[in-house]
């Protein structure tokens, strides 16, 4: 590696970077489209970001509504103080770090069984279904979770009744209701999730097998000294992505599947946002709880990046 | 090493994803905050001209020089096979009547009637409200007004006066200025009439009744031992499918649709000061019997005899009507015509189709007060549907003669009971019989409220007729069921009283928040385990009022007393 490295360095003070530009021209063009995008659709509507510190009104250009009270803080004063926006801290962190625990291995292991799988076409389909879900919307997996789980006529509670236990009531008692949500949340996504993994195997070379079975390595010595190492680096990627987005969340997702009776666990900011800022028309605290979200994420990923290289991976830069 | 400079310009570019994707929630916040501040300024040229004093001149005969055009909202209730609201016969004729009285164009914008509050939103935001907005929620309305985004109706309705003989006829000062500003005289919104106060009502299915041999019930006592005896002969009266009955059916708006029990454990000695303070919840969370009338239902629920999956199925679903429609339902309250609404599709209808001839809901009256009294409160010729116009509206005056057009009494009568022989019949002594329609002239709210905006209930231009057909107006419906109901509905009426005060600035924004939160407190003290039930109402109650709701409670108290002084009730 550092020899490599050093091969670079030294011609690096020569060259000029517009010979690059110049020679490589056609791809740096291609790359212009994704800046654009980014700069119209991501950086330039961070301007609003300004509404977090003042008085939002519909009428007014952001440079003329009032700066908010407490120099501009009122909306964050506003927010920590609201017993809501705590709960939804609270609920956001505690899913997705369930979601993560349980979530986040299980396409891996996935794809490993997938991987071992010596019927072609069976792997196929077996690799379809497991896709399907994920093009699902949630509105539709909560209609199906209806069907299947509701205490008096769910499908599931019926076959518990007749075997003589009492319904379980799956989708209204906030314990069990995040047991739903994990599962849910796990079926939908761990087939599409396992592509990533299946490519990164698919790139192992097979000599690493062929020299394995060579030195007598049975299978699955092979999966644990070969594919896993071999597939390290995507899942830490994966992983440092995932710890970025420890305190979003999707909307869809938790709104669908939320009830009255399970809103103490099940409110998450995004829900919360909408309820406060489109639905209340609190437009600039919820702007305030948005950027805090923001923030935040961008620490854990900072953090995140951090330890993979401290543990000796790239990282995502 | 060209491939460095490549990769790091790669992985930059990586990084500002990631960093963007990071505050995709805070951008996507304020999209909606884009477009609106992109369509300021159109707005704003619109306030300028709104208090030129001599713009009735603008009008000849009543009709303006040139063709104008205003876009007004509708409501989409997203009935099975009914008309487009943007688009029937009531549409068509509101349309040509506006071009040939005023030469104003109008063009209908389809607002799902469930969730209005929020599309309403979403539209003030983007800048693309319908020139006349109509909402249930005045909050809404007023969060709006404190950031600059509706139009001050005062200067309108006075200076325009001579042109708006029909809407100051039909409405009147009371309902007009029902929500101005003591303080500096601003209108926000005018409220639409109800010509028919009449609120909300218990039903139960009279086929059950006889089956059991049952009268129906006249107390509490009585309603409760009648629905326990559904659910014991649930055999009997289902068969097969005993397991799908709910003896009582309540959703998760437990507030309105428990509300007779609710009420009927409010103190018959409230003061007005006590109901108003208390009033900022229409669904009467914190009024003092509220606690007491939710243990009631708690008791039933844990005894099986309410609807064990309420809680999950949301607004606007119809899983519950459904329900009913199938049979399974043994009573319920809701509106005073719930089952008699939307022709063939209504409840009663679909009873009838697929339970038997003699299945059927009939209203009875039976929550009696601790005064022995079955109390029928918040009944009002106001707070019905409020109208108003947004900042984008730039024809204040078009939109005035619109809501003028449609208080026209002969209007209001045609939009209510369309054509001969295909939306009525007349019947001998003259009353006017609403039958099933088909295709265009489907009425998709019952007596087309939805067109009606000023006017909500039965309204031909002669009372007498008016009353004659009351009965006749829900096609299909037997017109002693609806009688009945009509009664029933208006025993002990306890009329809603306006009071005058400042605005409270701490329910600004709050609307939601706490009508959800509202939502939350009723579901799980209702669900909860008799024993836990106390606990569970007493931290969600106080969860309610730390989150906004005392101090609601505390700035109406102030404000009364800023108004009314020391004295409990409302000056006659």
């Amino acid at each position: 590696m550092s020899a490599k490295e050093k091969k670079v360095k030294a011609p690096k003070q020569k060259v000029n970077w517009k010979v690059y530009i110049k020679r490589y021209w056609q791809l740096y063009a291609l790359l212009l489209l994704p800046m654009v995008y980014l700069l119209i659709f991501k950086y330039i509507p961070m301007k609003y970001i300004l509404i977090a510190f003042k008085k939002y009104s519909i009428v007014k250009p952001i440079g003329e509504m009032p700066w908010a009270a407490n120099h501009g803080m009122q909306y964050f004063i506003q927010a920590f103080s609201n017993n809501d926006f705590k709960n939804a801290l609270r609920n956001t962190v505690v899913l997705n770090l369930l979601d993560l625990v349980i979530g986040f291995p299980i396409p891996i292991i996935f794809a490993l069984i997938l991987n071992e799988l010596p019927f072609r076409k069976f792997k196929k389909t077996v690799q379809t279904i497991a896709y399907m879900p994920h093009f699902l919307s949630w509105v539709i997996i909560y209609g199906l979770a209806i069907q299947l789980f509701t205490p008096t006529n769910g499908l599931i509670n019926m076959f518990i009744e007749r075997m003589g236990g009492e319904a379980i009531h799956f989708l209204d008692d906030p314990v069990k209701w995040v047991g739903t949500y994990i599962f849910l949340g796990v079926w939908q996504s761990f087939g599409w999730n396992s592509i990533v993994y299946l490519a990164a195997i698919a790139g192992i070379s097979p000599e690493l097998y062929e020299a394995a079975s060579v030195d007598g390595a049975n299978r699955f010595e092979k999966m644990w000294h070969i594919t896993l190492p071999g597939i390290r680096g995507t899942i830490v990627t994966l992983l440092v992505m995932a710890l970025g987005n420890i305190l979003g969340s999707g909307f869809d997702r938790p709104f669908a599947l939320q009830n009255n009776l399970v809103m103490k666990y099940a409110e998450v900011i995004s829900t919360f946002v909408y309820k406060h800022g489109i639905k209340g028309l609190q437009f600039s605290l919820t702007t305030a709880v948005g950027l805090f979200q923001s923030v935040v994420g961008v620490f854990f990923l900072l953090f995140a990046n951090w330890l993979a290289r401290k543990l000796g991976e790239r990282g995502i830069w | 090493m060209k491939k460095k400079v490549l990769s790091v310009l790669l992985t930059s570019a990586m990084v500002m994803s990631m960093a963007a994707c990071g505050s995709t929630d805070a951008a996507t916040d304020t999209t909606a905050a884009t477009d609106t501040t992109a369509t300021t300024d159109t707005t704003v040229q619109a306030d300028t001209t709104e208090t030129e004093p001599a713009v009735v001149s603008e009008l000849t005969d009543g009709k303006f020089a040139e063709t104008r055009h205003i876009t007004v909202e509708v409501y989409d209730r997203g009935n099975d096979g009914g008309s487009d609201p943007t688009n029937n016969m009531y549409t068509e004729y509101i349309k040509k009547g506006m071009l040939e009285d005023h030469n104003v164009e109008v063009e209908f914008v389809a607002v799902p009637r469930w969730t209005e509050v929020d599309e309403i939103n979403n539209l003030l935001a983007a800048g693309t409200a319908p020139d006349i907005c109509v909402t249930y929620s005045y909050p809404t309305i007023q969060t709006y007004a404190g950031m600059g985004g509706v139009l001050d109706m005062k200067d309108y309705v006075k200076d325009y006066e001579s042109e708006l003989t029909h809407l100051w006829s039909w409405l009147g000062e009371a309902n007009i200025y029902w929500d101005q500003d003591i303080n500096d005289g601003t209108l926000w919104a005018i409220e639409g009439k109800r010509a028919n106060p009449r609120r909300i009502l218990t039903f139960i299915r009279q086929d059950w009744l006889d089956a059991l041999n049952l009268k129906a019930p006249t107390t509490k006592a009585e309603f409760y031992d009648t629905i326990c005896a559904f659910r014991d002969n649930a055999d009997t009266l289902l068969g097969k499918d005993a397991k799908k009955m709910v003896p009582f059916s309540v959703s998760y708006d437990v507030g309105w649709r428990a509300a007779l029990l609710i009420e009927s454990e409010i103190s018959p000695s409230i003061t007005d000061k006590e109901y108003y303070v208390n009033g900022f919840d229409d669904r009467k969370l914190t009024e003092n019997g509220t606690k007491e009338a939710i243990r009631t239902l708690n008791k039933w629920y844990n005894e099986g005899l309410l609807w064990k999956d309420f809680a999950l199925y949301g607004s606007g679903d119809a899983t519950e009507d459904d329900m009913m429609k199938a049979g399974y339902v043994g009573a319920f309250q809701h509106n005073w015509d719930y089952p008699f609404r939307n022709g063939d599709d209504s409840i009663q209808a679909n009873l009838k189709r697929l339970v038997g001839d003699n299945a059927k809901y009939v209203a009875v009256d039976c929550f009696e007060n601790s005064a022995g009294q079955t109390l029928k409160f918040g009944i009002s010729e106001a707070g019905d549907r409020k109208i108003f116009f947004p900042s984008t509206n730039d024809e204040p005056l078009a939109s005035m003669l619109y809501l003028d057009w449609i208080s026209d009494p002969e209007h209001i009568e045609y939009l209510q009971k369309g054509d001969e022989g295909v939306t009525h019949n007349v019947l001998p002594d003259g009353a006017i019989e609403i039958i099933a329609a088909e295709g265009d002239a489907i009425m998709n709210s019952g007596q087309n409220i939805d067109y009606t905006i000023t006017c909500n209930g039965l309204h031909f231009s002669d009372d007498a007729l008016t009353s004659l057909s009351m009965a006749h107006s829900y096609a299909g419906v037997d017109p002693a069921d609806v009688e009945t109901a009509i009664k029933l509905s208006m025993t002990n009426p306890r009329y809603e009283k306006n009071v005058k005060v400042a605005p409270i600035s701490a329910e600004d924004g709050m609307g939601e928040a706490l009508s959800s939160k509202r939502d939350v407190v009723y579901d799980t003290a209702l669900a909860a385990s008799a024993d836990a039930f106390d606990a569970t109402w007493d931290s969600a109650i106080a969860d309610y009022l730390s989150s906004g709701g005392q101090a609601i409670i505390d700035e109406r108290t102030s404000a009364w007393e800023a108004v009314y002084g020391s004295s409990e009730s409302l000056p006659e």
